[in-house]
């Protein structure tokens, strides 16, 4: 049903996106490049997560490389390691990264302040150390090999587009979620917070208990892409998981903007992009290296933050939305004319 | 049958200021109750503590047989004590419509899951949400400006809104902070009128009001504070001609010149 004057999912959009996520793979030239494609996918989940923590819980959190990392080594550890099926494990990877989100934000007096991203940062630093130093179950430094594939009704999923696909599945199941909870009377109270955190409780709104759920929602798809992140490599390490990997996804978040579900996806995709370009000049130019890219991140947070508070997604939705009316005017002002003179500006 | 509001011997201190000294009063059901007083007399304190903003000091609030100063704000709206601000609490990013939703949020409750979801609870819920608050801003007489996002809305409408808002938690008893503060003449009027109407829905309500001929006009019984002490009680007629008040308003003959009414 469509209703006047709330907020409401556009199923165009949604639509569209999925039409452009289908004929991605025909239009890149080398596996390389779905690989990446791939990634971004990966990344998006974490990112759409983050953003809803961000936009709509007005939490930061710099941990969520390390809840990516519980669900990666959770799966990986009872995969390889037990011989647990991958589908199985999958719910472990969600839960026990939900577990760790519930316990610190109960600590963290329900998260209240900027505390919670303190806690989540040395959280991560914590998780990196555990997964370097446990060697017994992660295998250390050098990383954790041997994961298996993920098999569906006897089909492989390999790295390449079968796995590509896969990943978006997800990543749209992730999007698709994460609007409905935005359009719903839960979205609508964590928006309300945003605004006046006082009003929203004098309305009933249980303000801590919103914000460390849409907390334990984004550990959740953390642990999905960690999940996905490692059935899709043989090999996983710590490295992967680090500050590093938390501050990416910030930026990324911050990058888009965090007041819709699409600037996460948005930066997402903008900053593996970026990435996959900078990697390809560092082939190229010796003195690229990666640490090139982290200043390059470093930068991108800094000039987002001054010119474009509101990152770049709003502000490009902002300049597009005149066009489309405008075009959308014509077509039925055209409609009209063609029945009848019509008095429309 | 107990009273509806009790508040019994509240004092509210602020580092050592005393904002709120030894209060007492009780409020029946289906009643408009006035609260007034010059400046800095206290009534937003008082207030902020009926709604459960903050706890009191000292003493007891009570509202249909249960104790509420212990409780955290957002528990006490459930119970039916709902509130609009003086200095405009709107969720300005959101929707008229949305920002009268929110107020509907304890008389639903699917969870985060349920909604992800889209599970048949939920889709029920936004279905009824979407209605109720529908009848409040009908109610109110906002529809033309239902689409409009909150924050572009003039301060009339936005009074408006806040009443709507605080009507869709369907509340027993209605707190108005300053209502009609910033209102022209014929806003004010409407404001009454449409208070009478809430009054008539079986809401009771209490009012801290500059405005003297609103809160005349409305008031079953009006309670006076001065300096945080409760200073006469009574019907508009009884308290306009208590010699107290016309002290804490006017001051005595020293003072005189200061006076703000």
């Amino acid at each position: 049903m469509k209703r006047k004057g709330i907020q409401q999912m556009s199923w165009k959009g949604i639509a569209a996106f999925t039409v452009l996520i289908l004929i991605l793979p025909f239009l890149l030239s080398t596996s390389l490049m779905i690989t990446k494609a791939t990634f971004a996918g990966i990344y998006t989940i974490v990112a759409v997560g983050l953003g809803l923590l961000m936009g709509f819980a007005g939490q930061i959190s710099l941990g969520q490389a390390a809840f990516y990392g519980v669900g990666a080594y959770s799966t990986a550890i009872l995969t390889a390691t037990f011989g647990l099926s991958p589908w199985l494990s999958l719910l472990i990877a969600i839960a026990a990264p939900a577990l760790i989100a519930y316990i610190l934000g109960h600590t963290m007096a329900r998260l209240h302040g900027y505390y919670l991203a303190m806690a989540t940062l040395a959280f991560g630093i914590v998780i990196h150390v555990l997964l370097v130093e446990w060697k017994g179950f992660t295998k250390g430094a050098s990383g954790f090999y041997g994961i298996p594939k993920i098999e569906f009704f006897g089909f492989t999923f390999t790295q390449g587009i079968s796995y590509y696909y896969l990943v978006w599945a997800f990543a749209l199941l992730v999007i698709v979620l994460s609007l409905n909870i935005i359009h719903s009377r839960i979205g609508r109270a964590l928006r309300s917070i945003h605004d006046s955190e006082v009003a929203s409780s004098s309305m009933g709104v249980d303000t801590g208990r919103y914000k460390m759920q849409v907390f334990i929602i984004s550990a959740m798809f953390a642990g999905i892409a960690g999940w996905l992140f490692a059935h899709m490599s043989y090999s996983i390490s710590p490295g992967s998981f680090g500050l590093d990997g938390s501050i990416l996804f910030l930026t990324m978040v911050v990058l888009g903007g965090s007041t819709s579900v699409w600037g996460a996806v948005f930066g997402a995709l903008l900053i593996t992009a970026i990435s996959s370009f900078v990697q390809a000049l560092g082939s190229k130019i010796s003195f690229i290296t990666s640490d090139f890219e982290h200043v390059l991140y470093g930068l991108i947070l800094m000039l987002v933050v001054i010119f474009l508070p509101q990152g770049l997604f709003p502000a490009i939705a902002a300049k597009l939305k005149p066009l489309l009316e405008y075009a959308g005017r014509k077509k039925k002002a055209g409609n009209i004319t063609a029945v009848k003179g019509d008095q429309r500006a | 049958m107990p009273d509806l509001l009790e508040v019994k011997n509240v004092t509210r201190k602020f580092g050592g200021v005393v904002a709120n000294k030894g209060v007492s009063f009780s409020f029946e059901s289906g009643k408009v109750i006035g609260l007034i007083g010059p400046n800095g007399a206290g009534k937003s304190t008082l207030f902020n503590m009926v709604s459960a903003i903050f706890p009191p000091t000292e003493g007891e609030i009570w509202f249909a047989g249960k104790r509420i100063d212990r409780l955290p704000a957002f528990k006490v709206s459930p119970l039916g004590i709902a509130r609009t601000f003086q200095n405009l609490q709107v969720f300005k990013r959101m929707t008229v419509l949305e920002n009268v939703m929110v107020g509907l949020h304890t008389s639903t409750s699917s969870g985060i899951l349920s909604a992800a979801f889209k599970l048949p609870k939920a889709k029920k819920e936004e279905e009824t949400i979407y209605q109720q608050a529908w009848e409040e801003i009908e109610f109110v007489g906002l529809e033309d400006v239902a689409a409009v996002e909150a924050g572009s809305l003039p301060l009339g409408k936005l009074r408006l809104l806040e009443l709507a808002r605080a009507l869709a938690t369907k509340p027993q008893l209605l707190l108005l902070d300053e209502i009609a503060a910033g209102l022209n003449h014929q806003e004010t009027a409407e404001m009454s009128d449409l208070i009478f109407k809430v009054r008539d829905r079986g809401v009771s309500i209490f009012v801290v009001e500059h405005d003297m001929d609103l809160v005349m006009r409305v008031s079953d019984r009006i309670i006076v504070l001065d300096q945080g002490e409760k200073i006469a009680e009574g019907t508009p007629n009884e308290v306009q001609n208590d010699p107290r008040v016309i002290e804490a308003y006017l001051g005595n003959d020293e003072e005189k010149e200061e006076a703000t009414v």
